[in-house]
């Protein structure tokens, strides 16, 4: 039986959206390594692209971590790897705030004549270039938080227990 | 093949040279209010009392500060006087740092 809860579809869209934010960011990064009158619209194009997709990497990964992400942070924390937390989740929320002021830049630069500025051609490689770096970090901060939440419902199924959750049934009884 | 690339004098549009600091000194804010925040709890109370959560808050100064920085510089044109290689270095230093920061913090903490 499938069951898919809106959770997990906000928690996939989110991530989805970041994804495909990098990957425009990296169209923006390759187009610009040649770029010319005549692809000055897909640049501009790719650019627009990345903030909306940021935008709602932003909306869906904002709404997931304010309202459902205090159930796996208490999961995480009584587990094996609380610094999925402590360390990848504080870092990983501040640090998509980086890329996303990036990803808001982006439209701006592209604005310039890429093909006869050099120095606007170079505003647009590193702005495109740190877009991908931070936001492929966020992603991979986002697999560790994943994986810190599997290891602990994997040591909470060997030993049979849930007493470290607040409000669990264990916990009641004790 | 041609790819049409020419080397023009080197100068950025008053709006492209604003934002471009503005963006460098949010991303400098941003990493300096979320190390503030954790070490001053009337702090991250006041930003949790505005939105329900202190993160919601953190995420609207960073915008509102990129867009309102944007358009002051912008509109001063302040920063049309600098050499574009200085501040596409300041774009990146501040963001090499603000992330450098922010994990070294909660590395830290």
């Amino acid at each position: 039986m499938t069951n898919i809860s809106n959770s997990d579809v906000i928690l996939l869209a989110h991530a989805a959206f970041g994804v495909t934010g990098c990957l425009a960011a990296l169209w923006v990064f390759v187009e610009t390594l040649s770029a010319r009158p005549a692809n000055a619209g897909r640049i501009q194009t790719a650019a627009v692209i990345t903030t909306l997709m940021m935008t709602a990497g932003w909306i869906c990964g904002g709404y997931w971590y304010v309202h459902f992400y205090p159930a796996e942070k208490a999961l995480i924390l009584g587990g094996p790897w609380p610094f999925a937390h402590n360390f990848f989740m504080e870092t990983k929320e501040h640090l998509f705030f980086v890329a996303a002021v990036l990803a808001f830049l982006l439209p701006i630069t592209t604005r310039e004549s890429l093909h006869s500025n050099s120095a606007a051609r170079t505003l647009v490689l590193s702005v495109s270039g740190l877009i991908v770096v931070t936001g492929l970090s966020v992603e991979a901060a986002g697999a560790i938080i994943d994986h810190g939440v599997k290891v602990a419902l994997l040591q909470d199924a060997l030993k049979g227990a849930h007493s470290w959750i607040p409000g669990s049934p264990q916990r009641l009884r004790n | 093949m041609d790819s049409g690339i020419t080397s023009a004098s080197p100068k950025l549009k008053a709006a492209t040279s604003g934002f471009v600091l503005a963006a460098a000194l949010t991303v400098v804010c941003n990493t300096a209010l979320a190390c503030v925040k954790d070490t001053s709890a009337p702090l991250k109370n006041f930003m949790k009392s505005l939105t329900d959560h202190d993160w919601t808050t953190h995420g609207l100064v960073d915008l509102f500060l990129f867009v309102g920085l944007g358009f002051l510089f912008t509109k001063s044109r302040m920063t049309e006087q600098m050499n574009p290689s200085r501040l596409i270095g300041v774009l990146v230093f501040a963001v090499a740092g603000g992330v450098l920061g922010l994990a070294l913090w909660y590395a830290i903490v």
